[in-house]
């Protein structure tokens, strides 16, 4: 009973993480039409990029968070603009294509710059904290993490629902023809959108590599889970992909229980037998 | 002056409109009228930059601005108010106002002011835009491109649906609007009220403009034949 | 006004047709007859070509005519290539009599499959396909029964002498390559390809015409599938040992969209060119390492901003012509209007 409860505990702090991997393919989908396939390996390039600030300048992750996130806003800048932008908006298979070959380029260079080996980054003694908690043991670091997660989510929410840009990403995302009717420019616009999602793959990208080891090819599988946070969770909605994340790390840690190499295969399952009971996601798209 | 010069439009290989030239002043209200598909709003359409044309083809003042994007031409001061009120769901009201108003130039409208002058609106302004009447939907759709401050506005069938009682609020809040100076082009299926609300008036058919006059002196039975191509 | 069908053929080349035929039939004896004049080493090569040829059109075929594109087509190949082995090795069967079984396995599997797959569609569909490849990969990897990670060994093969073998396995592949290449003309042909070009047209206004539109884009999985999963059966048969990793890696998929994006998706002599140069890059750059990944993934970044329809459209259009006579096209109007086409997707 204790070791269920703190699976599934420990599965819900990596649900958070997903969901926060998710939250970044949610905008790009609901603003811009579009799945960056390279999602997941831009998470690793943010963690090997921590990882070289970290060590040149020897700070800590946290720190090198401060560095990492207007270099990853400028690298989504850059990227929507230079090749995005002259995809977006055509058909379906352009932008897939595109950035299924950026996700190759990616690994390969990953590769080639830092060899095949894993590597993590170290979070000093607070990795090794933790505490009881009604006969759970729960790890501090954890907890932060999924702490940071929820405030990632709910920082998106507020810009979502509050500011300038949120109104211009609502609008964009109901009706791109009428959008640019009132004025979004949707080339510009569409830069500082890829540019905050890399913010946030920067962010999500330090709390991954905290917890686990990456390599190179470890992306694509990041992007899975993504994916299948934001297709659980219905299109639109920031908490339901909270949710659909929160479902794919509970499943895949009791999944993990039941036989150590099949974790991941339980959460796409789970995936696949939620996408057959509720085609449309567990959730309606929220009109905030 | 806002005005087209042998105007021509294309959707892919098909031709939607055919040569094209009329005008509109500052502080007039010109009609466009004329049955489904003869290209009153791919017209429209062309000039706010929703569809491709030649540089020359649209001039204000004098200058090509034809081809250019939606955006340029809000910053140029023409706007349309689209077809179906277009309004964005997951914005309210005022946010409908606030995102245009932000986007377009300054001036005398604000979403304050609008709000102020359609006192109907104001206690839905925190609605989603879409959970109102028709008719309150059009107010705020001719009010999301008046924040914009345009010196041209476009309005592309705004009495499509709507009761007659809020057909005239509208049409009041329009006639404000060219007492300060603001041009209209009003696209009108319904011929009578087009002419009545118009100083003069363009027909159209198939792509082509057929018959044009002054409102006040027009013949209804020469429009009725240009209107149905007899 | 009538409309001259651009499939139908100008009189008086009859005795051009019979060149046509006469060369092919010339070049199929020379690919038959391979084994008897070439190293085991070429034919090897010539099987992965062969091979990943069928994969690619297949991959062409749904992201082409069918409007599905699937990241996760790999998922056949592997799926294949394990039912082969697996059934091979448990019956003691000869693995080519078998080689039917594999594209009805792959076949039956993607009929399952269709079912949660498409309750997507775009590129969710995309993405939810590679799901199911990973899926497979981890249930394969760990299945004791299956090998688990070392994998299978195909034990039959060891009855037969290299020579054999090694001819057996390369006309299987031919079989395998002609063979997608004839009944993917033979379907586009028809009304199945009929209803997809509709629906790729326009897919309301195929839908308001009556065209069983799921049931085509089913159909066209369906047949991916098994000619994906048998192309899969014969290149391991090519190995000899089939794992997880290998069969169920998305290189396969990598490759297939390479090919197709290179040589021109939505036709059939596009993967003809793709592969070619495909093959043709990796023997040049084969001592560059990561470096030809990084190269193949720049040029398909590359080609879908500069020329999306890949190299077909680089040429000028009169030059341009329809080998297999499947494009139906409307004939031209008139002089060419894009230069004034609206940057428009939607409806009027």
């Amino acid at each position: 009973m204790q070791i269920m409860a703190e699976t599934f505990l420990n599965g819900l702090m990596l649900g958070a993480l997903y969901a926060v991997f998710g939250l970044g393919l949610s905008l790009s989908l609901g603003v811009m039409r579009m799945i960056n396939i390279a999602h997941g390996d831009l998470i690793v390039v943010g963690a090997y990029l921590t990882s070289v600030v970290m060590s040149a300048i020897g700070i800590g992750p946290f720190a090198a968070l401060v560095l990492v996130v207007p270099m990853m806003f400028g690298l989504g800048w850059v990227m929507q603009i230079l090749l995005l932008n002259r995809v977006v908006g055509r058909d379906a298979l352009a932008p897939l294509l595109l950035t299924f070959g950026l996700s190759i380029v990616l690994q390969n260079i990953l590769q080639e710059l830092f060899t095949a080996d894993t590597r993590s980054l170290q979070a000093g003694d607070l990795a090794s904290l933790g505490f009881e908690f009604g006969g759970v043991s729960i790890g501090v670091l954890p907890l932060l993490s999924t702490a940071a997660s929820f405030a990632l989510l709910g920082v998106t929410h507020w810009l979502i629902g509050h500011t300038h840009f949120g109104r211009q990403a609502r609008a964009v995302s109901d009706d791109p023809d009428t959008a640019r009717l009132v004025g979004v420019n949707d080339r510009r616009f569409f830069a500082v959108v890829t540019g905050f999602i890399f913010s946030l793959i920067g962010m999500a990208a330090v709390l991954y590599a905290l917890r686990t080891p990456f390599s190179p090819t470890a992306g694509p599988e990041r992007l899975l889970y993504s994916f299948e946070a934001v297709v659980l969770g219905g299109l639109g909605n920031i908490w339901g992909t909270l949710f659909g994340g929160l479902v794919i790390g509970v499943a895949q840690l009791f999944g993990a229980k039941i036989s150590s190499g099949l974790g991941p295969f339980f959460g796409h399952l789970v995936f696949l037998i939620a996408l057959l009971a509720f085609p449309q996601g567990l959730f309606r798209r929220s009109a905030s | 002056m806002l005005s087209t010069e042998k105007l021509s439009a294309y959707y892919g290989m098909f031709q939607a409109l055919f040569g094209i030239s009329f005008f509109a002043e500052r502080g007039e209200v010109v009609s466009l009228i004329g049955a489904n598909g003869a290209g009153k709003s791919t017209l429209l359409r062309s000039i706010v930059g929703s569809v491709r044309v030649a540089p020359s083809d649209v001039r204000l003042d004098g200058h090509a601005v034809g081809g250019r994007s939606e955006i340029d031409q809000l910053a140029r001061g023409i706007a349309l108010v689209p077809e179906g009120r277009r309004l964005f769901p997951s914005l309210t009201v005022e946010e409908n106002l606030v995102l245009a108003a932000r986007n377009g130039r300054s001036g005398p409208w604000t979403p304050d002011r609008l709000l102020r002058e359609l006192p109907v609106l104001k206690p839905l302004r925190s609605r989603p835009a879409t959970a109102l009447s028709g008719g309150q939907q059009q107010l705020v759709a001719v009010g999301r491109a008046l924040v914009t401050n345009p010196d041209f506005l476009l309005c592309d069938e705004i009495s499509l649906g709507l009761s007659p009682v809020a057909v005239e609020a509208v049409y009041a809040l329009l006639a404000t609007v060219v007492n300060e100076g603001m041009a209209i082009v009003l696209v009108e299926q319904n011929v009578r009220r087009a002419l009545a609300k118009s100083s003069r008036y363009y027909c159209m058919l198939k792509g082509k403009i057929v018959l044009e006059g002054e409102s006040k002196t027009a013949d209804y039975a020469r429009v009725s034949a240009a209107y149905f191509g007899d | 006004m009538t409309i001259a069908l651009s499939s139908r053929m100008p009189s008086g080349s009859i005795s051009r047709r019979i060149a046509v035929w006469s060369g092919l039939i010339l070049f199929a004896v020379i690919l038959a007859a391979v084994p008897w004049f070439s190293t085991f080493a070429v034919q090897r090569l010539l099987v992965e070509a062969l091979t990943l040829f069928a994969i690619a059109l297949a991959w062409n075929l749904l992201a082409g005519y069918g409007g599905l594109v699937a990241v996760g087509l790999h998922v056949f190949v592997g799926v294949g290539a394990y039912a082969l082995f697996a059934t091979s090795n448990q019956l003691h069967l000869n693995p080519w009599m078998l080689l039917p079984a594999a594209a009805v396995f792959a076949a039956t599997f993607a009929l399952i499959s269709a079912w949660p797959m498409f309750r997507l569609s775009g590129a969710h569909f995309a993405v939810g396909t590679w799901v199911l490849a990973e899926m497979m990969r981890i249930l394969t990897l760990n299945s004791p029964s299956l090998g688990a990670g070392g994998g299978m060994p195909l034990e039959a093969m060891g009855d037969f002498d290299r020579w054999t073998r090694n001819a057996g396995v390369y006309w299987a592949a031919l079989m395998v390559g002609a063979g997608s290449l004839i009944v993917a003309r033979a379907v586009l042909r028809g009304p199945l390809g009929l209803a997809l070009m509709s629906v790729r047209d326009s897919e309301p206004a195929a839908l308001a015409s009556g065209v069983p539109v799921s049931r085509s884009k089913i159909a066209l999985w369906v047949l991916c599938a098994a000619m994906t999963g048998l192309a899969g059966a014969v290149a391991y048969m090519n190995t000899l040992q089939v794992t997880p990793d290998a069969s169920f890696s998305l290189n396969w998929t990598a490759a297939a969209i390479f090919i197709a994006v290179l040589g021109g998706i939505g036709t059939l002599e596009g993967p003809i060119v793709g592969t070619i140069v495909y093959f043709a890059l990796r023997e040049f750059f084969a001592d560059y390492g990561a470096w030809y990944f990084i190269g193949m993934g720049l040029l398909a970044i590359a080609t879908m901003v500069a020329a999306p329809g890949g190299a077909w459209s680089l040429l000028p259009q009169r030059w341009r012509f329809d080998p297999f006579r499947v494009r139906r096209l409307m004939p031209e109007l008139g002089p060419d209007r894009h230069a004034s086409t609206p940057a428009l997707n939607h409806d009027l």
